[in-house]
Protein backbone atom coordinates (compact mmCIF):
# COMPACT_ATOMS: atom_id res chain seq x y z
CA UNK A 1 0.00 0.00 0.00
CA UNK A 2 2.62 2.15 1.12
CA UNK A 3 4.58 1.82 -2.28
CA UNK A 4 1.24 2.47 -4.48
CA UNK A 5 1.34 5.71 -2.53
CA UNK A 6 4.72 6.53 -3.24
CA UNK A 7 4.51 5.45 -6.96
CA UNK A 8 1.32 7.60 -7.08
CA UNK A 9 1.35 10.40 -4.43
CA UNK A 10 4.86 10.97 -4.36
CA UNK A 11 5.72 10.88 -8.15
CA UNK A 12 3.05 13.13 -8.38
CA UNK A 13 4.39 15.52 -5.09
CA UNK A 14 8.21 15.33 -6.35
CA UNK A 15 7.24 16.60 -9.97
CA UNK A 16 5.93 19.87 -8.30
CA UNK A 17 8.31 20.12 -5.94
CA UNK A 18 11.53 19.81 -8.32
CA UNK A 19 10.63 21.57 -11.68
CA UNK A 20 10.71 25.46 -12.01
CA UNK A 21 9.19 25.23 -15.74
CA UNK A 22 5.46 24.91 -13.96
CA UNK A 23 5.29 28.46 -13.63
CA UNK A 24 3.43 29.53 -17.26
CA UNK A 25 6.39 31.56 -18.58
CA UNK A 26 8.68 28.81 -18.42
CA UNK A 27 6.25 25.77 -19.84
CA UNK A 28 4.48 27.97 -22.37
CA UNK A 29 7.95 28.92 -24.23
CA UNK A 30 9.44 25.60 -23.32
CA UNK A 31 6.74 22.82 -24.24
CA UNK A 32 4.69 24.50 -26.62
CA UNK A 33 6.11 27.33 -28.72
CA UNK A 34 10.09 25.82 -28.80
CA UNK A 35 8.51 22.17 -30.69
CA UNK A 36 6.59 24.31 -33.28
CA UNK A 37 9.82 26.43 -34.21
CA UNK A 38 11.35 23.31 -34.72
CA UNK A 39 8.97 21.87 -36.62
CA UNK A 40 8.59 24.64 -38.92
CA UNK A 41 12.44 24.77 -39.44
CA UNK A 42 12.53 21.43 -40.83
CA UNK A 43 9.20 21.37 -42.72
CA UNK A 44 10.64 24.50 -44.59
CA UNK A 45 14.00 23.03 -44.89
CA UNK A 46 12.34 20.18 -46.44
CA UNK A 47 10.02 21.46 -48.67
CA UNK A 48 13.21 23.97 -49.96
CA UNK A 49 15.61 20.55 -50.41
CA UNK A 50 12.53 18.58 -51.48
CA UNK A 51 13.71 15.60 -49.47
CA UNK A 52 10.29 14.90 -48.07
CA UNK A 53 6.85 15.61 -47.70
CA UNK A 54 5.96 18.04 -44.99
CA UNK A 55 3.91 15.08 -43.01
CA UNK A 56 7.04 13.65 -42.73
CA UNK A 57 9.18 16.25 -41.38
CA UNK A 58 5.89 17.15 -38.86
CA UNK A 59 5.57 14.00 -37.43
CA UNK A 60 9.07 12.99 -36.41
CA UNK A 61 9.52 17.00 -35.16
CA UNK A 62 6.66 16.60 -33.47
CA UNK A 63 7.14 12.97 -31.23
CA UNK A 64 10.97 14.00 -30.88
CA UNK A 65 9.58 16.76 -28.57
CA UNK A 66 8.16 13.92 -26.08
CA UNK A 67 11.95 13.66 -25.04
CA UNK A 68 12.65 16.63 -23.82
CA UNK A 69 10.91 16.16 -20.47
CA UNK A 70 11.29 12.38 -20.82
CA UNK A 71 15.12 13.01 -20.65
CA UNK A 72 15.32 15.65 -18.86
CA UNK A 73 12.63 15.94 -15.86
CA UNK A 74 13.27 12.48 -15.68
CA UNK A 75 17.20 12.96 -15.28
CA UNK A 76 16.07 16.12 -12.94
CA UNK A 77 14.19 13.50 -10.69
CA UNK A 78 17.97 13.13 -9.23
CA UNK A 79 19.37 16.45 -9.80
CA UNK A 80 17.01 18.51 -9.03
CA UNK A 81 17.32 16.51 -4.98
CA UNK A 82 20.97 17.47 -5.37
CA UNK A 83 20.49 21.27 -6.15
CA UNK A 84 17.86 21.73 -3.23
CA UNK A 85 19.81 19.87 -1.02
CA UNK A 86 17.43 16.46 -0.12
CA UNK A 87 19.25 14.19 -1.88
CA UNK A 88 20.49 12.40 1.41
CA UNK A 89 17.59 12.95 2.87
CA UNK A 90 16.15 10.84 -0.03
CA UNK A 91 18.41 8.55 0.06
CA UNK A 92 18.53 8.31 3.74
CA UNK A 93 15.22 7.06 3.76
CA UNK A 94 13.45 3.83 3.89
CA UNK A 95 11.46 3.84 1.02
CA UNK A 96 11.64 1.58 -1.57
CA UNK A 97 13.80 2.46 -4.55
CA UNK A 98 11.86 1.01 -8.03
CA UNK A 99 8.11 2.62 -6.67
CA UNK A 100 9.93 5.95 -5.53
CA UNK A 101 11.59 6.46 -9.22
CA UNK A 102 8.90 4.77 -11.39
CA UNK A 103 6.44 6.95 -9.66
CA UNK A 104 8.59 10.07 -10.54
CA UNK A 105 8.41 8.63 -14.12
CA UNK A 106 4.61 8.91 -14.53
CA UNK A 107 4.20 12.39 -14.28
CA UNK A 108 6.67 13.10 -16.71
CA UNK A 109 5.38 10.78 -19.24
CA UNK A 110 2.17 12.23 -19.57
CA UNK A 111 3.77 15.54 -19.74
CA UNK A 112 6.00 14.18 -22.89
CA UNK A 113 2.54 12.99 -24.33
CA UNK A 114 1.02 16.17 -24.32
CA UNK A 115 3.24 18.21 -25.62
CA UNK A 116 4.20 15.74 -28.68
CA UNK A 117 0.15 15.94 -28.89
CA UNK A 118 0.28 19.52 -29.02
CA UNK A 119 2.97 20.16 -31.07
CA UNK A 120 1.61 17.71 -34.01
CA UNK A 121 -2.41 19.03 -33.53
CA UNK A 122 -0.78 22.54 -33.86
CA UNK A 123 1.57 21.75 -36.28
CA UNK A 124 -0.48 19.86 -38.49
CA UNK A 125 -3.19 22.58 -38.62
CA UNK A 126 -0.84 25.32 -39.09
CA UNK A 127 1.02 23.73 -42.09
CA UNK A 128 -2.47 22.28 -43.24
CA UNK A 129 -1.09 18.95 -43.22
CA UNK A 130 -3.95 16.27 -43.30
CA UNK A 131 -3.63 13.61 -40.86
CA UNK A 132 -6.77 11.38 -41.43
CA UNK A 133 -9.31 12.06 -38.11
CA UNK A 134 -9.50 8.16 -38.16
CA UNK A 135 -6.11 7.98 -37.49
CA UNK A 136 -5.63 9.98 -34.50
CA UNK A 137 -6.48 7.30 -31.75
CA UNK A 138 -3.64 5.27 -32.77
CA UNK A 139 -1.14 8.01 -32.76
CA UNK A 140 -2.26 9.21 -29.58
CA UNK A 141 -1.37 5.42 -28.70
CA UNK A 142 2.31 5.40 -30.83
CA UNK A 143 2.94 8.91 -28.95
CA UNK A 144 2.06 6.89 -25.75
CA UNK A 145 4.50 4.53 -26.34
CA UNK A 146 7.64 6.71 -27.67
CA UNK A 147 6.98 8.75 -23.72
CA UNK A 148 7.35 5.51 -22.34
CA UNK A 149 10.37 4.44 -23.85
CA UNK A 150 12.22 7.71 -24.00
CA UNK A 151 11.18 8.05 -19.97
CA UNK A 152 12.89 4.43 -19.71
CA UNK A 153 15.94 6.29 -20.85
CA UNK A 154 15.49 9.26 -18.86
CA UNK A 155 16.04 7.19 -15.86
CA UNK A 156 19.13 5.92 -16.91
CA UNK A 157 19.81 9.62 -17.00
CA UNK A 158 18.49 10.20 -13.58
CA UNK A 159 20.78 7.29 -12.01
CA UNK A 160 23.74 8.67 -13.89
CA UNK A 161 22.66 11.96 -11.77
CA UNK A 162 23.97 10.19 -8.47
CA UNK A 163 27.92 9.84 -10.27
CA UNK A 164 27.10 12.97 -12.31
CA UNK A 165 26.55 16.74 -11.12
CA UNK A 166 25.55 18.19 -15.07
CA UNK A 167 22.54 16.27 -15.99
CA UNK A 168 21.20 18.51 -18.43
CA UNK A 169 24.30 17.97 -20.76
CA UNK A 170 23.89 14.25 -20.85
CA UNK A 171 20.19 15.21 -21.74
CA UNK A 172 21.02 17.55 -24.36
CA UNK A 173 22.96 14.37 -26.09
CA UNK A 174 21.10 11.82 -25.79
CA UNK A 175 17.95 14.27 -27.47
CA UNK A 176 20.85 15.19 -29.82
CA UNK A 177 21.49 11.58 -30.89
CA UNK A 178 17.39 11.21 -30.83
CA UNK A 179 17.31 13.62 -33.28
CA UNK A 180 19.71 12.84 -35.89
CA UNK A 181 19.28 8.48 -35.49
CA UNK A 182 15.98 8.01 -34.80
CA UNK A 183 14.27 8.99 -37.53
CA UNK A 184 13.42 12.32 -37.14
CA UNK A 185 14.35 14.24 -40.03
CA UNK A 186 16.15 11.44 -42.17
CA UNK A 187 14.03 8.25 -42.82
CA UNK A 188 15.95 4.87 -41.38
CA UNK A 189 16.25 3.62 -44.23
CA UNK A 190 18.28 6.57 -45.63
CA UNK A 191 20.95 6.28 -43.46
CA UNK A 192 24.09 4.35 -43.76
CA UNK A 193 24.25 0.90 -42.16
CA UNK A 194 26.16 1.97 -38.92
CA UNK A 195 23.47 4.27 -38.67
CA UNK A 196 20.44 2.27 -38.37
CA UNK A 197 22.13 -0.21 -36.64
CA UNK A 198 22.41 2.56 -34.13
CA UNK A 199 18.81 3.88 -34.18
CA UNK A 200 17.50 0.24 -33.96
CA UNK A 201 18.53 0.71 -30.04
CA UNK A 202 17.09 3.73 -29.59
CA UNK A 203 14.01 4.81 -28.05
CA UNK A 204 11.85 7.14 -30.72
CA UNK A 205 12.63 5.35 -33.95
CA UNK A 206 10.19 2.31 -33.80
CA UNK A 207 7.45 4.72 -32.78
CA UNK A 208 8.07 7.23 -35.17
CA UNK A 209 8.41 4.67 -37.83
CA UNK A 210 4.78 3.14 -36.59
CA UNK A 211 3.18 6.82 -36.27
CA UNK A 212 4.15 7.36 -40.03
CA UNK A 213 2.33 4.29 -40.73
CA UNK A 214 -0.82 5.11 -39.18
CA UNK A 215 -0.72 8.45 -40.23
CA UNK A 216 -0.39 7.24 -44.18
CA UNK A 217 -3.68 4.80 -42.98
CA UNK A 218 -2.44 1.65 -41.93
CA UNK A 219 -4.13 0.23 -38.50
CA UNK A 220 -2.83 0.03 -35.64
CA UNK A 221 -2.75 -3.92 -35.96
CA UNK A 222 -0.26 -3.69 -38.30
CA UNK A 223 2.38 -1.83 -36.29
CA UNK A 224 1.58 -3.67 -33.36
CA UNK A 225 5.34 -5.54 -33.50
CA UNK A 226 7.06 -1.98 -33.93
CA UNK A 227 4.93 -0.58 -30.53
CA UNK A 228 5.84 -3.81 -29.13
CA UNK A 229 9.83 -3.21 -29.58
CA UNK A 230 9.67 0.65 -28.63
CA UNK A 231 8.17 -0.19 -24.90
CA UNK A 232 10.82 -3.49 -24.52
CA UNK A 233 13.37 -1.41 -25.28
CA UNK A 234 11.80 1.43 -22.93
CA UNK A 235 11.68 -1.32 -20.58
CA UNK A 236 15.64 -2.68 -20.97
CA UNK A 237 16.35 0.99 -20.23
CA UNK A 238 14.63 1.63 -17.21
CA UNK A 239 15.39 -1.77 -15.95
CA UNK A 240 19.24 -0.32 -17.15
CA UNK A 241 18.50 2.73 -14.95
CA UNK A 242 17.12 0.63 -11.99
CA UNK A 243 20.43 -1.57 -11.44
CA UNK A 244 22.69 1.56 -12.21
CA UNK A 245 20.71 3.68 -9.54
CA UNK A 246 20.89 0.81 -6.87
CA UNK A 247 24.77 0.56 -8.13
CA UNK A 248 25.42 4.26 -7.65
CA UNK A 249 24.00 4.49 -4.26
CA UNK A 250 25.61 2.22 -2.93
CA UNK A 251 29.06 3.73 -4.45
CA UNK A 252 27.89 6.99 -3.28
CA UNK A 253 28.20 5.57 0.30
CA UNK A 254 31.34 3.77 -0.27
CA UNK A 255 32.88 6.94 -2.10
CA UNK A 256 31.23 9.75 -0.25
CA UNK A 257 29.89 11.16 -3.78
CA UNK A 258 26.54 12.54 -2.77
CA UNK A 259 27.50 16.03 -1.88
CA UNK A 260 30.43 16.18 -3.87
CA UNK A 261 29.56 14.58 -7.43
CA UNK B 1 16.45 -13.66 33.82
CA UNK B 2 18.12 -10.12 33.82
CA UNK B 3 18.01 -8.56 31.39
CA UNK B 4 20.32 -6.08 30.37
CA UNK B 5 19.80 -2.90 28.46
CA UNK B 6 21.90 -2.57 24.92
CA UNK B 7 22.48 0.70 24.35
CA UNK B 8 20.76 2.01 21.82
CA UNK B 9 23.83 3.55 19.77
CA UNK B 10 27.11 1.39 20.03
CA UNK B 11 30.03 2.61 18.44
CA UNK B 12 33.39 0.79 18.45
CA UNK B 13 36.20 1.69 16.82
CA UNK B 14 34.56 3.62 14.27
CA UNK B 15 36.84 4.96 10.76
CA UNK B 16 36.26 7.01 8.01
CA UNK B 17 38.99 7.48 5.68
CA UNK B 18 37.92 10.18 2.04
CA UNK B 19 40.01 9.41 -0.99
CA UNK B 20 40.01 11.94 -3.65
CA UNK B 21 41.70 12.29 -6.88
CA UNK B 22 42.59 15.33 -8.95
CA UNK B 23 44.21 16.06 -12.49
CA UNK B 24 43.30 14.80 -16.02
CA UNK B 25 45.83 13.13 -16.98
CA UNK B 26 49.05 12.82 -14.01
CA UNK B 27 45.47 11.76 -11.72
CA UNK B 28 47.14 12.60 -7.74
CA UNK B 29 45.03 10.62 -5.25
CA UNK B 30 44.82 12.47 -1.64
CA UNK B 31 43.68 10.62 1.62
CA UNK B 32 42.08 12.35 4.75
CA UNK B 33 41.18 10.38 7.54
CA UNK B 34 38.02 12.15 9.00
CA UNK B 35 37.44 10.11 12.03
CA UNK B 36 39.92 7.75 13.36
CA UNK B 37 38.79 5.25 15.30
CA UNK B 38 36.08 6.60 17.55
CA UNK B 39 33.73 4.63 20.37
CA UNK B 40 31.12 5.42 22.45
CA UNK B 41 27.75 4.05 23.82
CA UNK B 42 24.26 6.18 23.58
CA UNK B 43 21.72 4.96 26.41
CA UNK B 44 18.19 4.94 25.44
CA UNK B 45 16.18 8.08 26.58
CA UNK B 46 19.91 9.88 26.63
CA UNK B 47 20.98 13.34 24.96
CA UNK B 48 24.45 12.75 23.36
CA UNK B 49 26.50 15.19 22.38
CA UNK B 50 29.27 15.18 19.96
CA UNK B 51 31.31 18.34 20.67
CA UNK B 52 34.05 19.76 18.48
CA UNK B 53 34.88 22.39 16.19
CA UNK B 54 34.76 22.16 12.18
CA UNK B 55 36.21 19.65 10.26
CA UNK B 56 36.98 17.47 13.49
CA UNK B 57 34.55 14.40 12.28
CA UNK B 58 31.00 15.10 14.11
CA UNK B 59 29.04 15.23 10.40
CA UNK B 60 31.13 11.71 9.04
CA UNK B 61 30.35 10.19 12.19
CA UNK B 62 26.54 11.04 12.12
CA UNK B 63 26.56 10.33 8.51
CA UNK B 64 28.11 6.81 9.26
CA UNK B 65 25.45 6.55 11.96
CA UNK B 66 22.51 7.14 9.36
CA UNK B 67 23.58 5.10 6.62
CA UNK B 68 24.43 7.53 4.46
CA UNK B 69 28.11 6.71 4.19
CA UNK B 70 30.13 3.07 4.96
CA UNK B 71 32.65 3.06 7.56
CA UNK B 72 36.34 2.02 6.26
CA UNK B 73 36.68 0.70 9.55
CA UNK B 74 35.32 -0.41 13.03
CA UNK B 75 31.89 -0.61 13.39
CA UNK B 76 28.43 0.80 14.55
CA UNK B 77 24.82 -0.38 15.47
CA UNK B 78 22.05 1.60 15.96
CA UNK B 79 19.20 0.30 18.20
CA UNK B 80 20.67 -3.27 17.54
CA UNK B 81 21.01 -2.85 13.67
CA UNK B 82 24.27 -3.32 11.73
CA UNK B 83 24.23 0.70 9.94
CA UNK B 84 25.88 -1.71 6.45
CA UNK B 85 24.22 -4.74 6.91
CA UNK B 86 20.85 -3.20 8.04
CA UNK B 87 20.71 -0.25 6.74
CA UNK B 88 17.09 -0.20 5.75
CA UNK B 89 15.86 -1.58 9.33
CA UNK B 90 17.92 1.92 10.68
CA UNK B 91 16.11 4.11 8.33
CA UNK B 92 12.97 3.57 9.39
CA UNK B 93 13.95 3.91 13.01
CA UNK B 94 15.84 6.93 13.36
CA UNK B 95 15.11 10.29 12.48
CA UNK B 96 17.73 13.09 10.71
CA UNK B 97 17.96 16.49 11.01
CA UNK B 98 20.38 18.42 9.75
CA UNK B 99 21.50 22.37 9.94
CA UNK B 100 21.33 25.51 7.35
CA UNK B 101 19.21 26.64 4.49
CA UNK B 102 18.87 23.53 2.82
CA UNK B 103 17.34 20.12 2.54
CA UNK B 104 13.69 21.33 1.86
CA UNK B 105 11.70 21.73 -1.46
CA UNK B 106 11.55 25.03 -1.78
CA UNK B 107 8.55 25.40 -3.90
CA UNK B 108 6.48 23.55 -2.08
CA UNK B 109 4.48 24.78 1.29
CA UNK B 110 5.43 23.74 4.61
CA UNK B 111 2.72 21.14 4.71
CA UNK B 112 3.48 19.71 1.70
CA UNK B 113 6.63 18.97 2.72
CA UNK B 114 5.46 17.37 5.49
CA UNK B 115 3.01 15.35 4.06
CA UNK B 116 5.94 14.11 1.05
CA UNK B 117 8.18 12.84 3.89
CA UNK B 118 5.62 11.41 5.92
CA UNK B 119 5.12 9.14 2.34
CA UNK B 120 8.62 8.26 2.28
CA UNK B 121 8.88 7.27 5.64
CA UNK B 122 5.78 4.96 5.51
CA UNK B 123 3.67 7.15 7.72
CA UNK B 124 0.05 5.94 7.43
CA UNK B 125 -2.34 8.58 5.29
CA UNK B 126 -4.91 8.37 8.31
CA UNK B 127 -2.26 9.04 10.85
CA UNK B 128 -0.21 11.35 8.90
CA UNK B 129 -2.40 14.31 8.69
CA UNK B 130 -2.79 14.12 13.06
CA UNK B 131 0.74 13.97 13.34
CA UNK B 132 1.83 16.63 11.00
CA UNK B 133 -0.74 18.73 12.81
CA UNK B 134 0.88 17.90 16.47
CA UNK B 135 4.44 18.47 15.08
CA UNK B 136 3.32 22.10 12.88
CA UNK B 137 2.47 23.10 16.73
CA UNK B 138 5.54 21.60 18.15
CA UNK B 139 7.95 23.67 16.43
CA UNK B 140 5.70 26.81 15.85
CA UNK B 141 4.38 27.00 12.29
CA UNK B 142 1.08 26.37 12.60
CA UNK B 143 -0.55 28.51 10.35
CA UNK B 144 1.94 29.22 8.74
CA UNK B 145 2.15 25.52 7.01
CA UNK B 146 0.77 26.53 3.77
CA UNK B 147 2.93 28.81 2.73
CA UNK B 148 5.73 28.18 0.13
CA UNK B 149 9.30 27.07 1.89
CA UNK B 150 11.06 29.79 -0.29
CA UNK B 151 8.95 32.24 1.83
CA UNK B 152 9.81 30.82 5.29
CA UNK B 153 12.61 32.19 7.37
CA UNK B 154 16.21 30.45 8.73
CA UNK B 155 14.74 29.74 11.62
CA UNK B 156 11.46 28.62 10.53
CA UNK B 157 13.18 26.45 7.92
CA UNK B 158 15.10 24.63 10.47
CA UNK B 159 11.78 24.45 12.79
CA UNK B 160 10.50 22.54 9.51
CA UNK B 161 13.73 20.32 9.60
CA UNK B 162 12.86 19.29 13.10
CA UNK B 163 9.48 18.23 11.98
CA UNK B 164 10.06 16.63 9.18
CA UNK B 165 12.47 14.38 10.97
CA UNK B 166 10.07 13.47 13.47
CA UNK B 167 7.68 12.78 11.68
CA UNK B 168 7.98 8.80 11.47
CA UNK B 169 8.03 8.70 15.24
CA UNK B 170 12.07 7.55 15.65
CA UNK B 171 13.39 6.19 18.52
CA UNK B 172 17.08 7.40 18.19
CA UNK B 173 17.20 11.46 16.69
CA UNK B 174 20.22 12.38 15.02
CA UNK B 175 20.75 16.30 14.80
CA UNK B 176 23.73 17.72 13.12
CA UNK B 177 24.46 21.03 14.21
CA UNK B 178 20.96 22.28 14.33
CA UNK B 179 21.10 25.77 15.40
CA UNK B 180 23.92 26.61 13.20
CA UNK B 181 23.04 30.17 11.44
CA UNK B 182 19.77 31.11 13.16
CA UNK B 183 19.56 33.89 15.90
CA UNK B 184 19.75 33.76 19.44
CA UNK B 185 16.06 33.66 20.02
CA UNK B 186 15.55 30.90 17.51
CA UNK B 187 18.34 28.84 19.16
CA UNK B 188 17.09 29.08 22.20
CA UNK B 189 13.82 28.09 20.98
CA UNK B 190 15.51 24.89 19.20
CA UNK B 191 16.90 24.27 22.16
CA UNK B 192 13.78 24.19 24.17
CA UNK B 193 12.52 21.58 21.93
CA UNK B 194 15.26 19.49 21.77
CA UNK B 195 14.74 19.50 26.01
CA UNK B 196 10.75 18.16 24.81
CA UNK B 197 11.78 15.53 22.75
CA UNK B 198 14.16 13.86 25.54
CA UNK B 199 11.19 14.00 28.01
CA UNK B 200 9.37 12.52 25.84
CA UNK B 201 11.45 9.25 25.67
CA UNK B 202 13.40 10.24 22.05
CA UNK B 203 17.72 9.19 22.47
CA UNK B 204 19.13 12.34 20.69
CA UNK B 205 22.41 12.52 19.36
CA UNK B 206 23.53 16.18 18.86
CA UNK B 207 26.62 17.67 17.10
CA UNK B 208 27.33 20.98 17.93
CA UNK B 209 30.44 23.36 18.08
CA UNK B 210 28.82 25.39 20.65
CA UNK B 211 30.26 24.55 24.18
CA UNK B 212 26.96 26.36 25.72
CA UNK B 213 24.69 24.47 23.75
CA UNK B 214 26.15 20.98 24.47
CA UNK B 215 26.67 21.97 28.22
CA UNK B 216 22.60 23.15 28.58
CA UNK B 217 21.44 20.19 26.59
CA UNK B 218 23.68 17.49 26.74
CA UNK B 219 23.69 14.50 29.37
CA UNK B 220 27.05 13.10 28.26
CA UNK B 221 29.42 15.10 26.07
CA UNK B 222 32.11 13.17 23.78
CA UNK B 223 34.98 15.92 22.68
CA UNK B 224 36.51 15.42 19.21
CA UNK B 225 38.87 17.00 17.60
CA UNK B 226 40.73 15.80 14.58
CA UNK B 227 38.85 13.05 14.11
CA UNK B 228 39.21 11.43 17.48
CA UNK B 229 37.38 11.35 20.77
CA UNK B 230 39.63 13.10 23.30
CA UNK B 231 37.32 13.41 26.54
CA UNK B 232 34.08 11.90 27.19
CA UNK B 233 31.80 13.07 30.17
CA UNK B 234 29.27 14.66 31.52
CA UNK B 235 29.14 18.77 31.20
CA UNK B 236 30.12 19.05 34.58
CA UNK B 237 32.61 16.27 35.02
CA UNK B 238 34.26 17.30 31.87
CA UNK B 239 34.83 21.07 33.55
CA UNK B 240 36.00 19.52 36.15
CA UNK B 241 38.63 17.92 34.47
CA UNK B 242 39.59 20.72 32.19
CA UNK B 243 39.13 23.13 35.85
CA UNK B 244 42.88 24.99 36.20
CA UNK B 245 41.41 27.64 38.71
CA UNK B 246 38.77 30.51 39.03
CA UNK B 247 39.35 33.61 37.34
CA UNK B 248 37.53 36.89 39.17
CA UNK B 249 37.96 40.42 37.00
CA UNK B 250 36.76 43.34 39.12
CA UNK B 251 36.20 46.32 37.59
CA UNK B 252 37.40 49.12 40.12
CA UNK B 253 38.07 52.54 39.95
CA UNK B 254 40.61 54.20 42.17
CA UNK B 255 42.08 51.00 43.30
CA UNK B 256 42.96 51.63 47.56
CA UNK B 257 46.69 51.25 48.18
CA UNK B 258 47.99 47.78 50.12
CA UNK B 259 44.61 46.06 48.29
CA UNK B 260 46.44 44.05 45.66
CA UNK B 261 48.92 43.30 48.36
CA UNK B 262 46.17 41.90 50.65
CA UNK B 263 44.52 39.64 48.17
CA UNK B 264 47.81 38.33 46.86
CA UNK B 265 48.29 37.42 50.33
CA UNK B 266 45.35 35.54 50.44
CA UNK B 267 46.27 31.58 50.84
CA UNK B 268 44.46 30.32 47.60
CA UNK B 269 44.99 33.22 45.61
CA UNK B 270 47.55 31.98 42.53
CA UNK B 271 47.94 35.40 41.02
CA UNK B 272 47.01 39.31 40.68
CA UNK B 273 47.19 41.53 38.03
CA UNK B 274 45.86 44.92 37.79
CA UNK B 275 45.19 46.83 34.09
CA UNK B 276 44.38 49.98 33.51
CA UNK B 277 41.36 50.64 30.97
CA UNK B 278 40.69 53.89 30.68
CA UNK B 279 39.82 55.26 33.59
CA UNK B 280 39.04 52.47 35.39
CA UNK B 281 41.30 49.52 36.31
CA UNK B 282 40.64 45.42 36.20
CA UNK B 283 41.62 43.34 38.65
CA UNK B 284 42.42 40.16 38.33
CA UNK B 285 42.24 37.42 40.60
CA UNK B 286 43.58 33.92 39.52
CA UNK B 287 42.99 31.43 42.22
CA UNK B 288 43.08 27.66 43.43
CA UNK B 289 40.68 25.43 41.56
CA UNK B 290 37.51 25.16 42.96
CA UNK B 291 37.84 28.28 45.33
CA UNK B 292 35.31 31.06 46.05
CA UNK B 293 37.30 34.07 45.63
CA UNK B 294 33.71 36.52 45.36
CA UNK B 295 33.82 38.46 49.15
Amino acid sequence: MNSLRIFFVGGLTSYRALFNWLTPWILVPTFLLTPLFQIFLFVYIGRTAGVSDDRFFLIGNAVVNAAVPCLFAMGNTIGGERNFGTLPLLIASPARRVPLFLGRALPVILNGFLVAVFALLVGALVLRVDIPPATWGGIAVAIAVCSVSCTGLGLLGAAIALRVRETAVLSNIALGILIVFAGVNVPVDAMPGWMQAVSGWLPMTHGIEAIHALASGRSVGSVGGALLTEVGLGACYALLGLAVLRWLEWESRVRATLDTA
Amino acid sequence: MVCVAQPVIQVDELARTFRSRKGLFRRTGKEVEAVKGVSFAVERGELFGLLGPNGAGKTTTIKMLITLLMPTGGQARVLGHDVVDDARDVRRKVGYVFGGDRGLYERLSGLDNLRYFAELYGVPPRESKQRIAELLELVGLDGREKERVEGYSRGMRQRLHIARGLLHRPEVLFLDEPSIGIDPVGARELRATVKNLVDTGTTVLLTTHYMFEADELCDRIAVIAQGRIVALDTPAGLKQQVATGSVLEVDVFGLPDGVVEKVRAEPDVLAVAVEVQGQAEVLTVHARPGTDVTP
